[in-house]
């Protein structure tokens, strides 16, 4: 699909700019009550959900030219997707969050590329990684773990870590925290250590549409290999790729794709793992837009002409994020006092990471988490704890530069702590 | 065009990351669809696109924009949240001020005031109120809108003004960044402020001129602050909701109902209006026609399926006198008696009632889409847009008399496979201020933009609409499409109200720097604006040449 095979989507924007807020339902106060970081950071019209797809028709149209100055707009969007879920819940025609991700392909199509994005591609072709790391140490994490390698023998799961868990030395604790939660829950699980790649899906993300598909195709030779009926992933990223770019490009992994939260949640629900240690603690939880939202499995499929018909399970509104395993695992958890805040679950407000944010314009990944952090704090909780390692990456970069006293905690992490280390 | 000097003297007024004259950019301010079509418009790009769009932070920089704008010859036009034709540039002179940096709200709990900046949602203050048992006026667009900019310049019902009045009565207090820079301060602030003192000024109403029945659209200048009346909310501080919209589960108070109202015909249905009005009971109420808008909105797919079938049909159109009520009890004391009034009404109606308490997911989804304000974007899921026609504020009587005729219309569209077939009527509209027996009946008509037979269609029902409301002299409202042309052609009918509102623009703004293209056009400008009008709706052409000839006949006379 290409940016004009949407333009039926663009049209029928009404410029009503419900995209700018959350669900109008779910308006709780004057504070929180607004969903876009890219229109609350940067204001005009064209930030928004509806200004893009304007955009997107005014190219289209001649009336304006892609240039840096569009492209810079274009890329400066986390890509959350809170703007598809405020318009969805008004709109059965209009599939917004493909949108931006045409005009991001458009923008690669036509050669306006962000120095910083490039980096990365070109680390993922040559190194199998977003991060610029090596991929002889992508398996270094997982050093001293008892874990099998699926390159020697098959498993039942195969435990994909991803990039910024592979890599990120502050956040390494956390993947192994996972590895040794299944354990704790007699899961055999396997890795695929220095062989492991990249899922793709930032490069999609990003533009690069076409890049995704080697990486796509290398996952599920790799998944098929491993004997696995099950792959699980602690990275909310992946697990957006796998559950909904890959389908939607027409790939499919033959396997049940689960967050680790939601096994986790399995086998608490099973009573095969008992949190029982009290971590007394006020917590919330910030729901990862990858993971909630995002991480809707793909509803698509559907090939009429008029989206006015189209049957509304095929509607990619959101609600069907995970949203519930990771609240059920803090709740288990004996001392914890569990608070939400105001923007959850599908209206959630995005912590600024996604979408080649970060690397590109970081000032407005932090800007972006700067604000989520406000919400944390109005809500009186002493750790915000979450379920994907960009976040948790913005989240602590951000109270680095800030001062903040706010701990950002993993909810695998959490859980160790509960079921008593590993 | 713009100058560069004038760019730089913006830049440096309000700083650079807040101007833009990028057209990608400015193209956001150039496509505004909703309603495009009541003006003849395309219903994609507007005429004109703005030279430069503004994000002014406070009113002194909206000040500094102004004066810039008179300084270079230039016209303004501002926006807050910013929905539909009237926001749209009407020159190729025009800078775009979006107020989107103007957000703050105070509410004075005490004396029941909200103090907003343009950028406020009804949703916003409706959530901050309701913590201390308050409520604001919602617009029937939706709580999405801004509530000042309703107030203050634009037409301003919606189904909560049994109990909440209307926007342009609620209004205690502006600041108004006229169209020559003054700042002016009329009214109540709520905050202490000495400043200003009460809710109209002394003397003849300034409301009357500041903003007249349906506003100025932004030909008067720009207002920045706006002192609104907030009333009892007699319910939940935050009431607890789960789901979006569809998907609504909400606890509702035990003394809280909702009722489908549904009588014989529109002369019974006038007359429960009249008694119900006359009763002061119910906390919200309006027409919303279930077998029109509210289903379509609600099952879109089913709906198109089941007008198809004549059974269905007859039992739909049977139903289509119908209005929904919601009854607010502080007490179940309270929540009786007015259930008891209602219930009597209605038998003396002829009509029969609904208790959706009893329904209760689609009670949720109802008690408060209608309370928050939030269903009514939900008409797009049929088609993907919507127009209106009538509605302006009158007796009930009158109003139920322009649904009715605006029903007719629809059904000749209809019939000829010009329209969408909602049932023909699809009116929503409500009753205002109490006891005043004050209405008003918008007749919506759905459509797809993206379907140029649907354009057409609607096309024809506005230009019949149009040439219905000069037959029967019908009030103004929103389904006139205001416009500067509009008042010139449509005030010799209604007491010669233009010339009440050019004198009022020509007083205010001789220089013509506020955008008057949804306003009044000034005389200078007249011909320019009505024969632009007959060019896009050939039908008044000879209206157009008639004032016009008229208007040199005058000017002949020594």
């Amino acid at each position: 699909m290409a940016l004009q095979d949407y333009t039926n989507d663009m049209f029928g924007c009404s410029r009503c700019s419900l995209c700018k807020w959350i669900p109008q339902n779910q308006v709780k106060s004057w504070r929180f009550a607004k969903g876009c970081p890219s229109m609350d950071r940067y204001h005009f019209h064209a930030y928004s959900g509806s200004g893009r797809m304007i955009m997107g028709m005014s190219m289209l149209d001649g009336r304006s030219e892609l240039g840096d100055a569009v492209a810079e707009i274009i890329y400066k969007c986390q890509l959350c997707g809170a703007c598809q879920v405020a318009c969805m819940a008004v709109r059965d025609d209009i599939d917004l969050g493909d949108v931006l991700l045409e005009e991001r392909a458009r923008c690669v199509e036509e050669g306006f590329l962000l120095p910083e994005h490039m980096e990365f591609i070109e680390s993922m072709k040559r190194e199998d990684n977003t991060l610029g790391m090596r991929k002889a140490d992508r398996g270094n994490w997982a050093k001293g773990l008892d874990i099998p390698d699926i390159n020697l023998e098959r498993v039942e799961v195969l435990f994909h870590a991803g990039c910024r868990y592979s890599y990120d030395e502050d956040l390494m604790e956390t993947v192994r925290n996972a590895v040794a939660l299944l354990k704790k829950g007699g899961v055999k699980a396997g890795i695929a250590g220095r062989d492991e790649a990249c899922c793709g899906g930032r490069a999609y993300e990003t533009g690069y549409q076409g890049e995704m598909k080697k990486y796509a195709d290398d996952m599920a030779g790799r998944v098929k290999a491993s004997g696995a009926a099950m792959l699980v992933t602690p990275c909310a990223d992946c697990y957006y790729t796998f559950k909904y770019l890959y389908p939607k490009n027409g790939i499919s992994l033959d396997v049940e794709v689960l967050h680790i939260t939601e096994l986790a949640d399995r086998l608490i629900r099973a009573g095969t793992i008992k949190p029982k240690r009290a971590v007394p603690m006020k917590v919330t939880y910030h729901d990862p837009c990858h993971l909630g939202r995002r991480g809707e499995a793909y509803r698509g499929g559907w090939s009429g002409e008029n989206k006015l018909d189209r049957p509304i399970r095929f509607k990619q509104s959101g609600e069907k994020g995970v949203f519930e395993p990771p609240r059920n695992i803090i709740r288990s958890i004996p001392g914890i006092e569990f608070v939400e805040m105001e923007r959850i679950r599908e209206w959630s407000y995005c912590c600024g990471a996604g979408g080649g944010v970060l690397e590109a314009f970081p000032e407005f990944a932090g800007w972006t988490a700067r604000e989520r952090m406000e919400e944390v704090a109005s809500t009186g909780a002493e750790a915000l704890v979450t379920a994907c390692p960009w976040c948790v990456r913005v989240f602590q970069d951000t109270i680095r530069e800030t001062g903040s006293s706010l701990k950002v905690i993993d909810v695998t992490e959490l859980l160790m702590r509960s079921l008593g280390g590993k | 065009m713009i100058s560069k000097e004038a760019v730089r003297e913006l830049e440096h007024a309000l700083g650079a990351e807040f101007v833009s004259c990028e057209p990608a950019v400015m193209d956001g301010y150039a496509y505004q669809p909703t309603h495009a079509e009541i003006l003849g418009l395309e219903t994609k790009w507007c005429p004109y696109r703005p030279v430069a769009v503004v994000l002014p932070h406070t009113t002194e920089e909206v000040q500094a924009v102004v004066r810039i704008c008179n300084a270079h010859k230039l016209q303004f036009k501002a926006l807050s949240t910013g929905w539909g034709i009237w926001n749209a540039p009407g020159s190729d002179n025009v800078v775009q001020i979006d107020l989107r940096r103007m957000d703050k709200l105070t509410i004075d709990t005490k004396n029941m005031i909200a103090v907003m900046e343009p950028y406020v949602s009804g949703a916003q203050i409706q959530a901050e109120g309701m913590k201390s048992g308050l409520n604001v006026h919602m617009v029937g667009c939706g709580c999405h809108a801004s509530p000042l900019a309703s107030a203050t310049s634009l037409m301003g019902p919606g189904c909560s003004g049994i109990t909440t009045g209307y926007s342009p009565r609620n209004v205690l207090g502006v600041e108004w960044v006229l169209p020559d820079g003054e700042i002016l301060r009329l009214g109540v602030p709520g905050q202490g402020n000495d400043e200003w003192f009460y809710g109209d000024g002394p003397g003849p109403s300034l409301r009357g001129i500041m903003r007249g029945t349906l506003g100025a659209c932004g030909g008067l200048g720009v207002f920045t602050k706006c002192a609104l009346k907030l009333f009892p909310w007699p319910g939940p501080a935050q009431p607890k909701v789960e789901g979006v919209l569809m998907d609504a589960k909400v606890e509702i108070p035990g003394t809280h109902s909702s009722f489908l109202c549904f009588l014989p015909n529109l002369s019974r249905f006038a007359d429960a209006f009249y008694k119900i009005s006359n009763a002061e009971i119910g906390y919200f109420m309006g027409k919303h026609a279930i077998t029109g808008a509210l289903l379509a909105g609600c099952m879109p797919r089913a709906y198109k399926n089941l007008v198809k079938s004549e059974t269905v049909r007859s039992i739909l159109t049977a139903l289509q006198n119908t209005f929904v009520i919601i009854l607010c009890g502080r007490t179940q004391r309270e929540y009786d008696y007015q259930h008891k009034v209602l219930k009597q009404i209605i038998a003396d109606c002829e009509g029969f009632m609904l208790n959706i308490g009893h329904v209760p997911l689609l009670h949720s989804m109802l008690w408060w889409g209608f309370i928050r304000n939030s269903l009514p974007p939900a008409i797009f899921r049929a088609g993907g847009r919507f127009t209106t026609a009538f509605g302006g504020f009158e007796t009930i009587d009158q109003a139920v008399f322009q649904s009715k005729i605006g029903a007719v219309i629809k059904q000749e569209l209809i019939d000829s496979g010009d329209m969408m077939d909602d049932l023909a009527d699809n009116s929503w509209g409500g009753l205002y201020e109490g006891s005043s027996c004050l209405a008003h009946q918008e007749e919506l008509a759905i459509f797809d933009p993206r379907e140029p037979k649907q354009n057409e269609g609607v096309n024809k029902y506005i230009d019949k609409a149009m040439e219905a409301s000069t037959k029967y002299t019908i009030t103004p409202g929103i389904g006139f499409g205001g416009g500067g042309a509009v008042p010139h052609m449509l005030g010799p009918l209604i007491y010669n109200y233009h010339h009440w509102l050019l004198q009022i623009k020509e007083t205010l703004d001789p220089g013509n720097s506020a955008d008057p293209s949804f306003f009044i056009a000034p005389e200078a400008e007249k011909e320019k604006y009505l024969r632009d009008y007959a060019r896009r709706r050939p039908q008044v052409a000879r209206l157009v040449e008639d004032i016009l000839a008229a208007d040199k006949k005058r000017s002949d006379v020594p």
